[in-house]
């Protein structure tokens, strides 16, 4: 760059430093709405959230005053506070652990071609199209001790004895009833986790295939050292999208068994939703739990995977 | 305190649609007033929908008042009380509620008195005149009303060899084990959250308990009542009952008495529509009779109310709340709802028409004076909410621990 231009770079740009100040508040303009929208759609609630947990609330609504710690003293008395965590984590780990595990296998299957994947992809899209509501709806009477077709099928295959027995009443006690819940939520949560894989598996240049071909690498080898660390990048969103999605699933339980008997197949979730009919400002303090669980779990998370890292690896 | 409970999937999501609705259209555009009723929903599907006998009394009403709509709005009973809890909560009032009715709104202030909102209110039942008031003063203003009895399957008894029903639980224990044998439910026993509270009422009655003393002292971790659950646990171990009555709603498992499932249970009059509609059981199959206690058969029963309770919000809509339940209140309408879903009238004018149209169940009317009925507190609807969701697991070993609990909501307070 010779002098005068240089000289004359300098010239323009303090001719042009209102302009610049203007463009540089440019993206204030465009970004604004949205922070706005967030604060007032996610930072707002959160605060209300925190403030009620704080508050003495009627069962009708009518705020009494401040209950300082009143609210999550309560809460901690509940006898099946513990139960409730420890099945939470449960409930998380099983059906996320399941569901990445059986969306791997599928999005390696439908990654493939062969002859009808066009109808198997549309096909994998109907629990994930379908209400979560209807779908648990669907599973609830299917399960019925008296008449529901899945008891009616065992039994016509002979492992069911008899119907209205402790043997067709899934959904009455606590043990088979949270077990089907939780295929109930895999069978749901699946769709996702497969597409959200299976992109990540086309955007994987065909040539570092070719390469591992190259060097001599068997199936296995090149899945491990290939394929696996160049989805991390989707896996690791799949995963968190998951689990924050599971976490806070309400419609699979409520349908199905309403967290009963007592509480025996809730969540902090619906346990939430229980208190609040009641207890207001102690549902709040559950609420309060809640987000500080999950905020919890996206951090740890964001730390253990370096999330960076995956991405600039390749 | 609800009466009749037959889950209609479409009524909730259909009444959150119709509630959407009424926020926008309630715009006043003229000087009109509209007055949304909340109702619960005594069908067993859209045929005997309740929102088809409201809905005429509105009609009729609004062509003799055009200056005042009403809008009908019903709610499955599994959802009633949640519905309309959420809605006080949310200050979205509405202004006439037809179902179970809370003193805890009348504590609040948010209700009218009955004397505000009705010209005369000494036609309401006097027998459901403490259980609508709080402190003296009525706000629960009786609109239908039922007492409970033993309803058993005739046929199963008579392939099981069994006389006569059971008067005695030793005897109950016995007949429903039979029954079992036969590949049906013995005894149907509905605590699930939909309707726990009447089934334990029932058996604790049995045993010279209850929910509260005599003096109004919350009494559920009692002795009697604890010995009650131990009673009602063996039964249920023997398998003599459905399996796992924790979670089973009563509306599922008067469906299978109507489909000759069951053996027995503790019914009520609404149950005839639904035998009627099964279409299984003749009317010969069946029968009542008084419900078996621990040594003998209880000398009263569960007398159930459900109210109608008007809002007050701004307090502007009195004289056309006044007007309309005036107007629906009448003996007709009261008979018609008695008749359509075999109920009894919850006015003492209605329930003298009734009697003339129907005296068959004459004798139910005259057992409401003396029926036993719910506390009267306004912990109640907590308790209440708490016997729903916990009684199922007062089945079981430790049924000590779960009435304590209950306990202890009642003695927490709202």
């Amino acid at each position: 760059m010779s002098l005068s231009t240089l000289e004359q770079g300098v010239v323009a740009q303090k001719r042009h430093r209102p302009t610049r100040f203007f463009s540089r508040l440019g993206p204030v303009l465009w970004v604004g709405p949205a922070v706005l929208l967030i604060a007032g759609v996610v930072l707002w609630p959160v605060v209300i959230m925190i403030e009620t947990a704080f508050q003495n609330i009627s069962p009708d609504g009518f705020i009494r005053g401040w209950a300082g710690w009143r609210n999550f003293v309560f809460l901690w008395q509940e006898p099946d506070l513990t139960g409730i965590l420890v099945r939470t984590v449960i409930w998380v780990a099983t059906i996320v652990v399941c569901t990445m595990l059986i969306s791997l296998a599928l999005a390696q299957l439908f990654n493939q071609k062969f002859p009808g994947r066009r109808a198997a992809r549309w096909a994998l899209i109907a629990p994930w199209a379908a209400s979560v509501m209807m779908t648990a709806i669907v599973f609830r009477w299917g399960l019925d001790a008296n008449n529901g077709v899945i008891n009616v099928f065992l039994h016509d295959i002979g492992l069911l004895a008899r119907f209205n027995s402790e043997a067709s009443d899934w959904l009455g006690s606590p043990g088979s009833a949270f077990a089907w819940m939780i295929v109930v939520a895999i069978f749901v949560s699946v769709p996702f986790s497969t597409y959200a894989l299976l992109a990540g598996l086309q955007s994987i240049p065909s040539d570092v295939y070719e390469a591992a071909r190259v060097d001599g690498a068997g199936v296995w080898r090149t899945y491990l050292g290939i394929t696996l660390p160049l989805l991390r990048p989707a896996f690791i969103v799949a995963l968190l999208i998951n689990v924050m999605n599971v976490f806070n699933s309400f419609p699979i339980i409520w349908e199905m068994t309403r967290g009963g008997p007592g509480h025996q197949t809730s969540t902090t979730t619906t346990f939430m939703y229980q208190l609040k009919q009641s207890y207001i400002g102690e549902s709040a303090a559950m609420s309060v739990v809640n987000f500080g669980l999950v905020l919890l779990i996206v951090l740890v998370y964001l730390r253990v995977t370096v999330w960076k890292s995956g991405t600039a690896e390749p | 305190m609800r009466i009749a409970c037959r889950p209609l999937f479409a009524g909730g999501m259909s009444a959150a649609f119709a509630l959407t609705l009424g926020l926008f259209a309630a715009e006043p555009a003229r000087a009109d007033t509209v007055l949304t009723l909340v109702a619960a929903d005594y069908g067993t599907g859209p045929a005997d929908s309740s929102q088809i006998y409201w809905q005429k009394i509105a009609d009729a009403f609004h062509a003799a008042n055009p200056s005042i709509t009403v809008k009908v709005q019903t709610v499955n009973w599994n959802d009633f009380d949640t519905k309309i809890q959420t809605m006080v909560q949310n200050r979205q009032y509405p202004d006439v509620t037809e179902g179970d009715y809370f003193s805890n709104y009348a504590q609040e202030g948010l209700l009218y008195k009955a004397s505000d909102v009705l010209s005369d209110p000494s036609n309401l039942m006097p027998a459901f005149k403490t259980l609508g008031s709080y402190e003296g003063v009525q706000y629960g203003m009786p609109f239908t009303t039922s007492s409970r009895a033993m309803f058993y399957n005739k046929k199963l008894f008579a392939q099981a060899g069994i006389a006569a029903p059971p008067k005695t639980w030793d005897e109950l224990m016995t007949d429903a084990g039979k029954i079992e044998a036969l590949g049906k439910i013995g005894y149907g026993m509905p605590l699930g959250p939909e309707e726990a509270q009447a089934e334990t009422f029932l058996w604790l009655l049995g045993n010279g308990g209850g929910f509260q003393t005599a003096d109004g002292k919350w009494d559920i971790n009692s002795p009697q009542n604890v010995e009650t659950l131990d009673f009602m646990t063996k039964l249920v171990k023997a398998g003599d009952t459905e399996p796992n009555p924790g979670t089973k709603n009563r509306a599922v498992i008067l469906e299978q008495f109507a489909q000759g499932q069951v053996g027995m249970l503790n019914g009520l009059t609404a149950l005839l529509p639904i035998i009627k509609q099964a279409g299984v059981l003749k009317d010969s199959d069946w029968g009542t009779a008084p419900i078996a206690g621990k040594t003998g058969p209880l000398d009263t029963t569960l007398g159930v109310c459900d109210f109608i309770a008007a809002f007050k919000t701004d307090g502007s809509k009195q004289e056309a709340i006044k007007k309309f339940l005036d107007f629906a209140m009448q003996d007709q309408y009261q008979v018609d709802f008695a008749q359509e879903y075999n109920l009894l009238p919850g006015t003492t004018s209605g329930a003298a028409a009734f009697v003339k149209v129907d005296p068959a169940l004459a004798s139910f009317v005259d057992a409401l004076p003396k029926a036993v009925q719910y506390p009267n507190s306004p912990v109640w609807a907590q308790v209440k909410t708490q016997i729903q969701q916990l009684i199922g697991t007062a089945i079981g070993p430790h049924p000590k621990a779960v009435l304590d609990s209950i306990q202890q909501t009642a003695l927490k307070g709202s």
